[in-house]
This record gives C-alpha cells, structure tokens and sequence, in this order.
C-alpha cells in the first residue's frame, strides 16, 4: 500500500473513529432528546440496581441515597425509589469504564442528569459518573467526587444542580 | 413472462453473450472517467446516457451570519432574530394549531422560519433547553439548495428505462464485464461516509479533509434546503406526510425517530447522517455485500447477473413481497457497478420525506482513485424512481472513503435493538423494566408514527377524509 493511500486511509479512518465518538454524544445520539428538560439539571448519589449494556444506550437504574448518604430514599410503601439514567452506547460507555462489571449492582456512583420532562423518574445523563471506592459513601451532602480513592468516568467535572 | 419481461432479459442474454465473446472484459478494462484502457489503448468514451453526470456547482453553502446548531444540522440565526427584509406570517408551523389548514401556507419558506429541516427537526429535538415552538430561530431565507440540483438529470421516467439503458450501453462497449475472481475489483474493505469526516473537521475545528474527499452538498441529509424546495418533489400526499412529521417534531414536540422504538430504521435511512456508518463491502463474482449499521442492521446484496420479474406490483426477484431493504440486482460496466434496487417498504426517516413502496433506486458504484491510481473510495450515484410520493425521480451523489481492510478494521458486530423508550401519552420516554404502562399495539404497516400523532394531538384538527372502507 502505498503512502498517500495510507495516509488517506488514516484520514478516513480518523474520521470513523469520531463518528463513532461524536455519535454517542448527545447531539448525535440516535433518538430524539426532546423528552428531557435541557435547562435543568439535577445531581444524584446513588446504588445501582440494574445495568443494561444497549448497544444504543446503556441504561443504569438506581436508587438516590437521601442527603445524609446514609440510605435510600424510599417511598410511602417503603420500596426504594428507583431512578432510571441514560447514557450513551456501550461500546463507548466501555472507553470511559462504564461496564456490567465496573457499575455491578450495589456499586455506589454519582451522575447529573437532565430530568424527564414527564416528572418521571429518568434522565439523560450530563458530564461524567464517578463511582466511590466499594461500600465508601460520601460525607452528608457530598457525592462521590468528594471521596479519596473513587473513579472518574468521562470527561469535565460535575455540574452544577439548577435547583 | 411477459412482453416486457421477455425484452429485458433478451436484452440481458444478449449483453451477457457480447461480454463472453468479448477479449477485454477485464474489471480494470475501463476507467471511472469513461477512458478505456483494454489492451493499452485509451478510448474516450462521450457521456454516459444515465450515469456520471456531475452535479452542477453550487456557491450557496453556509453564508456569512449562518451557524451550525450543535451536531452540524443546518443553519439558523440567533434566536429571536428575523432575517432583514422578511416578515414573519401571522401563522407559521410553531404556533399554528392546525397545520392542514394551513395548507396555502406549506410553500412559503416563511411557514418553517426558513429553517432546514434538519434544523428543524435539531431545535426540537436538540435543543431541549427552549420547550416553547414560538421560540424557535428562524433560517436562511436568502438561500437554498436548488430544486434543480436535486431532480435527475437523466430522461428516464422508470428505474427499469435507466437501468436498460445502461445496460444496452455496456453491451455496445462490450459488457456487461464478467470478472473472474482473479479480476474482481478490489473493494472489500470498510468505507465510511464522508460527511462524517467533514461534520468532524468543522465541530472539532480540525483540517478540512484533503480534496480527494469532495463530494457534492448532501442535500438529502437536509441541513441546506429549504422545506418548500423538498416539498415540491413531493406528490401532495407525501407533502402532507412530511408537513406533519415536521409539525409533530417543530409544534407538538413529540417526535418519533424509528430508533426510538426499535422500529426499522427504513431503506432512506442510509442516505441519512447515521445510517449506516461503517460499511463493511464483500464482493465475490455472483454478489456484493454491504453490512452496515446504525440503531439498526443494514444488509444488502447486490445479486449480478440475475433479473427482475415484472409480474408483480413491483419489480422483484424473490418473491413480490416488501423487504425494508429491497432486493438488488446489478452488473458490471468495466470497473463501474451498475445496480437496480426495487420491493423496497415504504417507510419514513425523521427529518425527511416518506417513501412509498413504489420505491425504486439506480445506483452507480465508481471507484476513485488517487493520482497514484490507488482505490481511495467510492463514488456512489443514486437515481429515486417514486412514482407514488415524488413527482419526478431525484438524484444524489456521494464519497464513501474507505477506511480500513477489512483484515484490520474492527469486529462488524450484529445490532439488536433493546427497546427502553416506550410511547406515554404519545410521547416517547424511557421506562425502567419491570414498570407497567398502557401500550396499544403497533400496526407496523400502517404508519404507525401518523396513528400515534392523530390520537395525541390532532384531536381538534381539520385533517382531510380519509377514503371510507364501507363507504358502499
């Protein structure tokens, strides 16, 4: 193969690999956005209760841990409150660490996530996931970013709840 | 078989047999620009009756004062800016409560604030901090893709004229080639679509991509025409279609992209921004493969040297039943792949026009070549024949570049579509498992998105009477 074809080929082979990329950001993502609420943004600790690996989305659910990071919110039946949150596809999931395996049920995690517009309990999640260290909640009032030992999963810092 | 049938495949055994006695039938016999080089001697071949015709120029792509909305969809002003010397419409599609009515107002640029539809189609679907439609941006109204930049060039009124014709024309060179397996092409490979690589280049501020990557404006993906021009390619029917996708994305918010539900992603979908990204290409000496994929599989074979039967609703060559991607037949004009695709489903792509099951396609595969000679891509020409939904056949040319062998590309792996977004009072969102919600069930073949959006939110409108079925 000669050089201009190899150098060609990086070139297209470059621009696969962004699309891959940019296809699993939100403004490319493969179903419309419009069911969340863009201008609001909420922040959540929480215990995973389920991972589902999608190969479009992977969905996590969760249960919020209340403020003082000691237990999960609970509703007037005392069942756990689950929430659902949305991510990008797996295989890109997988590049920022985010697995069945990694995010196994019990794993304790922080998100932000833009909620449903609906009121349900689901949104899309916004900036990175970091998970705390096996069993290791954050301080009252603190998520996970906080603790000593956990893990970053994509990319900036956690954003800044609107309300 | 019929008269028809008889003609076209005596034309086809007739091809086939001029191609066998024929000394120069090699793939590499002749060039992409129509110069052919069998046994060393270059013949400028004229122009083609069907394919190759370029695609005129055109200047009009991003004016100063446009910007990309995020994901590259088409260009808008800032919001709550009206473009100087227009004045808006008392009533345009986002605060209309009723868009059959406005049905004086469709081809009037103004009606969509000149948006694109992709642009449209991103301000709802996209922007998800603005809920309120009376705040969408309004476009470009000074330019547009032109009508007559999209509409075939070529005389052929039927996919089966075109293709005949282009197969009577291999026969008069010789063809159609007949490649052993020493002289197949060399296309195996993975390609990827080229807008991909441009989109990437602009959002990441990156070099544009070298020359040998051109291609003309992807005026089908939408983010540069204006939505009357689309919708003067359409039959009214269609264009009523095609208002009231956009109406249901721009107005009621509640848009339904196929991948949302795990419906089929439908065959337009591969001309679209994701479909299909990458192709893996396979070819043998009976069939090419292309296996792609975006929410959904993509699977197509190209069966050569093979023929349609014209018995059926539409010409077929299994049986005459739809298939989301068609069935393909094709032949080689020197390095050329010249194909026919019909039984095609009719379907819908959001941010784009319905097709019928009318639906039928010419495409022209091309390799492009460096200055070294060395295969770079395909150059991949498509005519829509559509008698149903477009009043005369459409054209679109694009650049797949290859990106890989397929020895060293990554895993091609199967997509199965786990469904998580459910439709709730006619609005898609995501619903954890185990949760229990009403669901009535689809009628796949009936456009199921329309029914959704007729229970949801055109309670009060004045859409026109449908044909009665015991109207006796």
């Amino acid at each position: 193969m000669g050089r201009v074809v190899k150098s060609v080929r990086s070139w297209a082979a470059l621009g696969a690999f962004m699309g891959l990329v940019t296809t699993a950001a939100p403004a490319r993502a493969h179903h419309s956005l419009a069911m969340y609420d863009g201008t609001k943004v909420r922040v959540f600790t929480g215990v995973v209760t389920r991972i589902s690996p999608g190969g479009s989305h992977v969905q996590i659910l969760f249960a919020p841990l209340d403020e003082e990071r000691q237990a999960v919110i609970r509703d007037e039946k005392g069942e756990p409150v689950i929430w659902t949150l949305e991510l990008t596809g797996a295989a890109q999931a997988a590049r920022e660490g985010i697995t069945v395996k990694s995010f196994a049920e019990g794993t304790i995690f922080s998100a932000a996530l833009h909620p449903l517009r609906s009121g349900d309990p689901g949104g899309s999640r916004e900036g990175p996931m970091y998970k705390c260290p096996e069993n290791t909640p954050p301080e009252p009032g603190k998520h996970c970013d906080s603790v000593a030992g956990s893990t970053m999963h994509g990319q900036g810092t956690l954003p800044t709840p609107t309300d | 078989m019929d008269r028809k049938h008889r003609r076209l495949a005596a034309t086809w055994i007739s091809a086939v047999a001029l191609a066998a006695c024929s000394p120069g039938n090699e793939p590499a016999r002749e060039a992409a620009s129509g110069v052919d080089t069998a046994a060393g001697t270059a013949v400028q071949r004229p122009r083609s009756v069907g394919r190759g015709w370029p695609v005129p120029e055109w200047e009009g792509r991003l004016p100063r004062g446009w910007r990309l909305e995020p994901g590259g969809r088409g260009p808008s002003l800032p919001r709550g800016v009206v473009p100087d010397g227009v004045e808006p419409l008392e009533r345009d599609i986002f605060t209309s409560d009723d868009f059959y009515v406005d049905r004086d107002l469709w081809m009037d640029p103004r009606y969509y604030r000149c948006l694109s539809a992709q642009a449209l189609e991103a301000e709802a679907s996209l922007q998800t901090e603005v809920s309120d439609p009376a705040l969408a941006p309004w476009g470009y109204c000074a330019a547009g893709y032109p009508r007559e930049h999209i509409v075939s060039p070529y005389p052929f009124k039927t996919a089966q004229e075109h293709y005949e014709a282009l197969l009577a024309e291999a026969a008069s060179y010789g063809g159609p080639t007949i490649p052993t397996r020493a002289t197949l092409p060399e296309w195996d490979g993975r390609y990827t679509r080229n807008v991909l690589i441009r989109h990437v280049a602009r959002t990441t501020g990156g070099p544009e991509p070298p020359p040998e990557f051109d291609e003309p404006p992807q005026w089908i993906m939408g983010p540069y025409t204006q939505i009357p021009t689309t919708l003067s390619l359409l039959t009214p029917e269609y264009q009523q279609r095609f208002v009231q996708l956009l109406y249901h994305e721009g107005n009621s918010r509640a848009p339904q992209w196929s991948g949302m539900f795990c419906r089929p992603e439908g065959f337009m979908r591969q001309w679209m921004e994701q479909g299909g990204p990458p192709m893996d290409i396979t070819l043998t000496q009976d069939r090419m493969t292309i296996l792609a994929k975006g929410t959904d599989n993509i699977i197509r074979v190209f069966h050569f040297n093979r023929q349609f039967k014209l018995d059926g609703s539409v010409p077929y060559l299994g049986e005459d039943v739809r298939s989301w991607y068609g069935e393909s037949i094709g032949f080689w004009d020197g390095e050329a792949l010249i194909t026919w695709t019909s039984n095609i489903q009719g379907w819908m792509t959001h941010g784009s026009f319905e097709n019928s099951d009318q639906l039928q396609t010419i495409e022209i595969f091309t390799p492009r070549r460096n200055a070294n000679g060395e295969l770079i891509g395909l150059d991949h020409e498509t005519v829509f024949y559509d008698a149903e939904a477009l009043v005369e056949p459409i054209r679109q040319v694009r650049f797949l570049s290859k990106s890989h062998e397929l020895s060293e590309a990554p895993p091609y792996t199967y997509v199965r579509c786990n469904q998580t977004i459910f439709l709730v009072n006619g609005r898609g969102i995501p619903v954890a498992p185990g949760t229990v919600i009403e669901y009535k069930v689809e009628d796949l073949y009936g456009r199921p998105w329309a029914a959704v959006w007729e229970e949801w939110f055109e309670q009060d409108m004045q859409r026109p009477e449908r044909k009665r079925l015991f109207g006796f």
